[in-house]
């Protein structure tokens, strides 16, 4: 057969087989960098509510903040990720998703995020925000978005981080404000920055899978 | 000389091939995606990805979402392998004349 093929006509074979696996990786499995921004946004937020005076998830509890630079960390950190995340997500090619699987991962997620970026504020605004409570609804719902995504795509790894969630929105209940905060940045450095360089790594190494075999 | 490898018949199509290195980079996929990125028609669609199930690169879920029916496909090993088995082969075919 291939004698009646041109060149031509093979590269145009070979460079087919590299767009469609690209264009499906691009679609429907880039998913790492997520995470690691989140991963990320949390802790700058904590950096920067608790600064210089102890470690604490927002530094309420410390007088000497000056309350509009206290107020201001999570709110601006978290509204930058958002449009961020929308920013580069659409940039990679923000298209209804192809799979019934991706679509109820992708569900979870939105639904998770709408119901924390209204509660939270909610709470705030209303007086009712303290800090343990705040970082056992924040695990405690993050185990549950990963913990279904963990279920459906039968990933081991996402399931353990929801696992590490879930352990931390209980330890969240007991112990100091620093403690809280402690128990908190280790499950945002576990299930957020190494789990999201860990997935990046595995899209990175999957889409090179066939060419690289052949 | 090394003898120049066969190239496989079966996914040598460009629809077929399209599908098939389309379900390499993806868990599952439903018949509508692969609709939307070949910009193939149903039947035809339809008829070569009924030729890659039949040679066992694919394995293909039929089920109904909201009373509507749905065909979910995947890659099978085996698929897997002959595109990696392919590329293989159009790498060697090219020789230094692969444009990459």
């Amino acid at each position: 057969m291939q004698e009646q093929m041109s060149k031509q006509d093979l590269n145009e074979r070979f460079a087919l087989v590299e767009s469609m696996i690209a264009e499906g990786r691009r679609s429907t499995e880039s998913w790492g960098w997520v995470f690691l921004l989140w991963g990320v946004a949390y802790s700058v937020a904590i950096g920067w509510a608790s600064c210089g005076r102890g470690l604490s998830v927002w530094g309420s509890n410390y007088v000497e903040i000056g309350p509009a630079r206290v107020g201001l960390a999570w709110p601006v950190t978290m509204i930058c990720s958002v449009i961020l995340t929308l920013a580069i997500g659409l940039r990679k090619g923000g298209r209804r998703s192809g799979t019934a699987s991706v679509r109820a991962i992708v569900s979870i997620w939105i639904s998770v995020g709408v119901a924390m970026l209204l509660l939270f504020p909610a709470l705030g605004a209303s007086g009712r925000l303290e800090e343990h409570g705040f970082v056992a609804i924040v695990t405690a719902m993050l185990g549950v978005a990963n913990g279904a995504s963990g279920l459906i795509l039968r990933w081991k790894a996402q399931i353990a981080c929801a696992v590490v969630w879930w352990t931390a929105s209980a330890i969240a209940c007991f112990g100091s404000p620093a403690q809280t905060t402690i128990v908190f940045l280790a499950a945002i450095f576990l299930c957020q920055i190494v789990f999201g360089t860990y997935a990046m790594i595995l899209e990175s190494r999957r889409s090179r899978r066939v060419i690289s075999h052949a | 000389m090394p003898e120049l490898p066969d190239l496989n018949p079966v996914i040598h199509g460009k629809l077929r091939l399209a599908v098939l290195s389309l379900l390499a980079g993806v868990e599952q996929a439903e018949f509508t995606w692969l609709r939307g990125k070949t910009g193939s028609t149903d039947g035809n669609l339809g008829a070569q990805l009924l030729k890659l199930e039949e040679a066992g690169y694919l394995a293909v879920e039929k089920k109904f979402l909201m009373r509507k029916p749905q065909s979910v496909y995947r890659i099978t090993e085996q698929g897997r392998e002959a595109l990696a088995e392919y590329v293989q082969a159009l790498k060697m075919l090219l020789g230094p004349a692969i444009n990459v």
